[in-house]
């Protein structure tokens, strides 16, 4: 099973940023910025989830503003292990996130509710869906493991993964095995 | 001047325009009995161009209604010190009324910020009218981006003119069913192809106007080439046609409009800046015999 993390979860249509109609790209560089405060208070391997369902209009350059930006960025590795979840329902809202990570070749995990199942807003690259989708799958899984289920070599899983940790997609945790040995093991973010 | 006035029928007056010199120039608008929100936001633009450039500016309007809707769309607010008329404003003003299909008037922006609280009274009065949340998205959405754009990439000395209008039937095209919002924006900055030719990747695409403003309707493409920018007006334009309507952009001397099916370009008088016109239909579903 994957570990306890800590987790928060910010309200985009509660703060003072415009309500349930969030347009122009300077809203969505107060809603970012007030994200990435939240995110910098979490701790290392923690999750944000950022809740739009209070949101009634969001534009495209809100969405890539706020959302696209926020994502790339997690995507470098600005915001250290900490992980990024979508929450929001199946609606035309999703429509411009979608468009903006689609741009940027990003993706996030989105759920309808916390602890709802976990699904993919924006683009995976092709040839990783089959690897996020056995994580998710398993929940847990080793690096050995996960390679076996694939029919790939161990460096081919580990660099799909890795990518997919990079993404902010999957936990990626090391552990030491063995004599001077490492494993790696891949979890869900949600 | 035909009978409506449209960005089309201010053609002459813009091709004319160019070479006003100095002296003073009247716009006769008698023959005008129809303005929609591209023409008035054409005008705007046209005057602000006119104003600086002669000595003296008039419209000549005649009968009641075309004067009283200018007036009920603000422009004589914020053009009647400005220019000259035959319309006695004093007692339109006095006899001013509510128009219930009039989402925005004539309205003069210069900022982003400015943006968000036009968004919010442009929601409310289609909530009021019945607007179904997902219209309300799309027109909002629709408005934004292209203020957004033109707040953005339209810096001119004058901002950018908007204006918005709903009717209780087809306005655009040929006749139908059903009822239509007109949204239009005129901006006095650099022009499309200008904006675009910053960026030195897009050097093939802006050899003429037509060309930048077919580019430009493309996603993620932008004047500065950002990752994530430029994608506004090609989702604009998606939103339109999906309804059945349409999405037109002017810019120097070009024109491409975008339609559910085809996209038309054709050459016309210079725009010294953008224009935007998005037509929203709402077609009423036909029913089906089961």
């Amino acid at each position: 099973m994957p570990e306890e993390r800590a987790h928060r979860a910010f309200e985009v249509a509660g703060g003072d940023f415009g309500g349930k109609l969030m347009v122009t790209r300077s809203t969505g560089r107060a809603v970012r910025e007030a994200l990435e405060e939240t995110l910098a208070d979490l701790p290392k391997g923690g999750t944000l989830y950022v809740d739009t369902r209070g949101v009634e209009l969001m534009d495209y350059s809100f969405a890539d503003e706020a959302l696209g930006i926020l994502a790339s960025r997690a995507a470098s590795g600005e915001y250290g292990d900490r992980h990024l979840v979508l929450v929001e329902e199946d609606r035309d809202l999703l429509e411009n996130v979608e468009a903006s990570l689609r741009q940027r070749s990003l993706a996030m995990i989105r759920v309808d509710d916390i602890g709802g199942e976990p699904g993919i807003v924006g683009e995976v690259p092709e040839h990783l869906v089959a690897t996020l989708q056995a994580i998710y799958d398993a929940g847990s899984i080793t690096n050995a493991a996960l390679a076996a289920k694939l029919g790939l070599n161990h460096t081919a899983c580990n660099n799909r993964a890795t990518r997919l940790a990079k993404l902010g997609l999957i936990h990626r945790r090391i552990e030491t095995a063995a004599p001077g040995g490492r494993q790696y093991t891949y979890e869900r973010v949600v | 001047m035909s009978g409506v006035l449209t960005m089309g029928s201010l053609d002459p007056a813009f091709a004319g325009a160019g070479s006003a010199d100095g002296g003073p120039v009247v716009l006769d608008l008698r023959a005008v009995e129809f303005v929609e929100p591209a023409g008035l936001c054409g005008l705007a633009a046209l005057l602000e161009y006119l104003i600086p450039r002669c000595e003296e500016v008039g419209i000549a309007l005649a009968g009641r209604d075309v004067p009283a809707y200018l007036e009920r769309m603000n422009f004589f607010r914020l053009f009647g010190d400005r220019v000259r008329t035959n319309a006695d404003v004093a007692s339109l003003e006095e006899r001013r009324r509510h128009n219930p299909g009039t989402l925005q008037e004539l309205i003069n922006l210069h900022t982003e910020e400015e943006i968000p609280g036009i968004i919010e009274r442009i929601s409310e009065i289609l909530e009021n009218q019945g607007y179904r949340l997902r219209e309300r998205v799309a027109i909002c959405s629709v408005l934004s981006e292209i203020c957004a754009n033109a707040a953005e990439h339209g810096r001119s000395s004058f901002g950018a003119y908007a204006a918005v209008q709903a009717y209780h039937h087809i306005v655009s095209g040929p006749r139908r069913r059903g009822e239509e919002v007109l949204i239009a924006i005129a901006d006095g900055g650099p022009g499309v192809r200008e904006t675009l030719a910053r960026n030195p990747a897009l050097a093939e695409h802006t050899t003429t106007d037509n060309d930048a403003l077919r580019h430009a309707l493309e996603m993620g493409v932008s004047g500065t080439g950002e990752i994530g920018r430029g994608g506004g007006l090609a989702l604009v334009a998606g939103i339109a046609a999906r309804s059945g309507g349409s999405l037109s952009l002017r810019s120097g001397t070009g024109r491409v409009t975008v339609y559910e099916n085809r996209k038309n370009s054709r050459n016309v008088p210079e725009f010294p800046g953008t224009f935007v016109r998005v037509s929203l239909p709402r077609i009423p579903q036909e029913r089906t015999s089961s």
